[in-house]
């Protein structure tokens, strides 16, 4: 298993309010998987997808990635996880826009200590996949919502990751845009990268492998839980 | 490698704000450029001072009365009254080889064609020229002749021959201190002020005649010794000062001063000043640093979601600090570098003010020390450093699940 929640449960401080927003919650993807994890809004998945990414802790649990326990790793253990194991898609695509999509795409690589040569020819080499190769020193703000999301997949793509941790990743898209980049998850999944995609729109998590359903902090079904052993809901 | 980036990041950063980088900047080449501007300025009032000062003579030793306590007066009473011409001849008696020149100073108006001149008249003898290095531009200075027979002779300095005589020679014409009559038969040449005394407004008689004809008693103000060489100044201050105790009855009553320990005293007043100015401009560059404390902890806000986009792809907290501040250092060091030349045109351009401004100021100019430079420049990396390490340390101390959702 590449991914592995057990019992894990997330408490945020609010002042002096606690909010629970993971309680308990138990999950395993493999590699090769293509998850999508759906609830409304406050559902907790959002803070699913920080854990899974290693952008923050659990209040209590164990996550073990890739055969570690990395829920007591220190942050520069689990920078470098992010680092080389993990590609973030974020609904806003998170570009930095004084930078232009070439060295967008080079960022992971930078901080990976890539030689700068080797930078450049790998992500002209991902932009090509993605098919933005010609806008390689554009600067994000002159390319739409859709091309701006690919310029961000292939960021993700760059260190070669073990898994996509996509957030709603179609939620700023019109709906041909967003079926692209659907399509383009698609393809990868098919090549055998593993995926997990959060979302609220049950439509597009149509379009997994497997689906995660996930409300007030627990998970509610789970298609392949269904398959092996039924959750009472 | 990733340094290398970071730098380059952060000239990009710096310039892709241009106005703002300038802005902040400008506090670091105020700071830099006064340091600078201040010790220049400072170092080149010393050198004009000392230089001054070694103008009116070298390897001088001072001697004068004392001011006494009412309880060392009444101690004293009836043993010793201070310096008298005796002394001068007995120190001539005992050091053949030095120049003994005795000095009383008259407050007296002078009068000449119906001007009066408010001037400090000084009776000495003929040495005082070669030890003071001052020197009549026409006539003659003072006779030995002139203190054998107490003669009513006067030698006026540049400004109180032009305030008497206006432009006509005053050679030989008369003039009247109090209500003696004195022959003009010589001119100075022009000397400027120097310390804080104008030489040009003095007039010179003969000491014999200040003492005889005016004080009626043959007390002297002070003495001003020239020694031939230098190695014998210690040596002789305390034998002279010794010799003038045992004449004075046993009383110490005068202090003995070589130029060195004036030249010293010059040095010290002139560290005060150094030490006030250059506070006055490190506050400059404090505030300047300030400046970019507060612009870096903006930019830091602004570019939360940057902070936590580059830490979920791999930023580590150092790289994110070292991001930072690389940029508050950059501001610095360019700051410093403009600072440096801006301080050194502002140096000699300030420089030249003062020397145009300033009475005897002519050979007055800056000096740009390379140390001044140099501490000056390191002290606004520090400055840098200093300043951008809190919003630093704050920027890697984001958490990157917020800081990416921060709005």
């Amino acid at each position: 298993m590449l991914m592995n929640l057990i019992k894990v449960s997330k408490i945020y401080r609010i002042g002096h309010v606690e909010v629970l927003a993971l309680n308990e919650v138990s999950v395993g993807i493999d590699r090769g998987e293509f998850v999508a994890i759906v609830g409304p809004s406050g559902s907790g998945k959002t803070t699913l997808l920080d854990i899974l990414g290693c952008l923050s802790r659990p209040t209590s649990g164990d996550y073990w990635f890739d055969g570690k326990l990395v829920s007591r790793l220190p942050d520069d253990e689990l920078t470098y996880i992010r680092n080389r194991k993990i590609g973030f898609v974020f609904q806003t695509f998170q570009l930095l826009p004084r930078k232009t999509v070439l060295e967008n795409v080079q960022l992971p690589m930078l901080y990976a200590g890539v030689p700068w040569k080797a930078q450049r020819h790998r992500a002209l080499q991902l932009l090509r996949d993605v098919g933005l190769e010609d806008r390689a020193h554009h600067l994000p703000t002159q390319l739409s919502g859709g091309q701006q999301q690919r310029v961000a997949i292939a960021r993700a793509l760059a260190n070669t990751p073990d898994v996509i941790l996509a957030d709603e990743p179609t939620g700023n898209l019109d709906s041909r845009s967003g079926q692209d980049i659907l399509g383009l998850f698609q393809r990868l999944h098919e090549s055998g990268q593993t995926l997990v995609m959060i979302t609220h729109d049950q439509q597009i998590a149509e379009q997994a492998q497997r689906r995660v359903m996930i409300a007030d902090g627990r998970i509610v079904a789970d298609d392949r839980a269904s398959q092996q052993a039924p959750v009472p809901v | 490698m990733i340094l290398a980036a970071l730098i380059l990041e952060a000239l990009k950063n710096l310039t892709g704000n241009l106005l703002r980088t300038s802005l902040t900047m400008l506090g670091v080449i105020i700071g830099v450029a006064s340091v600078i501007t201040m010790v220049a300025i400072v170092e080149g009032g010393q050198l004009w001072l000392v230089r001054s000062i070694e103008r009116l003579g070298t390897n001088l030793v001072f001697v004068w009365n004392k001011t006494l306590t009412a309880e060392e007066r009444r101690l004293y009473e009836g043993r010793s009254i201070g310096l008298r011409y005796d002394d001068v001849l007995a120190i001539r008696a005992r050091f053949p080889d030095l120049q003994v020149v005795p000095v009383v100073e008259l407050d007296y108006s002078v009068k000449a064609a119906g001007r009066h001149f408010k001037g400090r008249v000084t009776g000495t003898s003929p040495e005082y020229a070669d030890a003071r290095n001052f020197h009549p531009a026409v006539g003659r200075f003072l006779l030995p002749t002139d203190i054998a027979e107490w003669k009513r002779v006067v030698v006026l300095g540049q400004e109180a021959a032009e305030k008497l005589f206006d432009q006509t020679s005053p050679l030989g014409k008369e003039l009247k201190i109090g209500n003696q009559r004195f022959t003009v038969v010589g001119v100075m040449e022009k000397k400027g002020t120097i310390y804080g005394a104008n030489y040009d407004e003095m007039l010179f008689i003969p000491v014999t005649t200040a003492m005889r004809r005016f004080q009626g008693n043959d007390k002297l103000d002070s003495l001003i010794i020239h020694v031939p060489r230098r190695e014998q100044m210690e040596a002789i201050m305390a034998q002279v000062h010794a010799l003038l105790v045992q004449r004075h009855d046993g009383v110490d009553d005068v202090r003995v001063r070589s130029q060195g320990e004036f030249l010293k005293a010059v040095d010290r007043t002139i560290w005060t000043f150094r030490i006030v100015l250059g506070g006055v401009a490190v506050v400059a560059l404090v505030v300047g640093g300030i400046g970019i404390m507060n612009i870096m902890l903006v930019t830091v806000t602004e570019r939360t979601r940057e902070i936590g986009l580059r830490m979920a792809v791999g930023a580590t907290r150092r790289h994110i600090l070292l991001q930072f501040l690389v940029e508050s250092v950059v501001i610095s060091v360019v700051g410093g570098v403009i600072g440096m030349m801006v301080g050194i045109v502002a140096a000699y351009g300030f420089g030249d003010v003062v020397a145009q401004s300033m009475p005897g100021g002519g050979e007055w100019g800056a000096v740009v020390q390379p140390s001044a430079m140099l501490i000056a420049f390191s002290f606004a990396v520090i400055v840098g450093i200093f300043f951008g390490l809190y919003p630093a340390l704050k920027a890697s101390k984001l958490d990157p699940a917020e800081a990416l959702r921060y709005q």
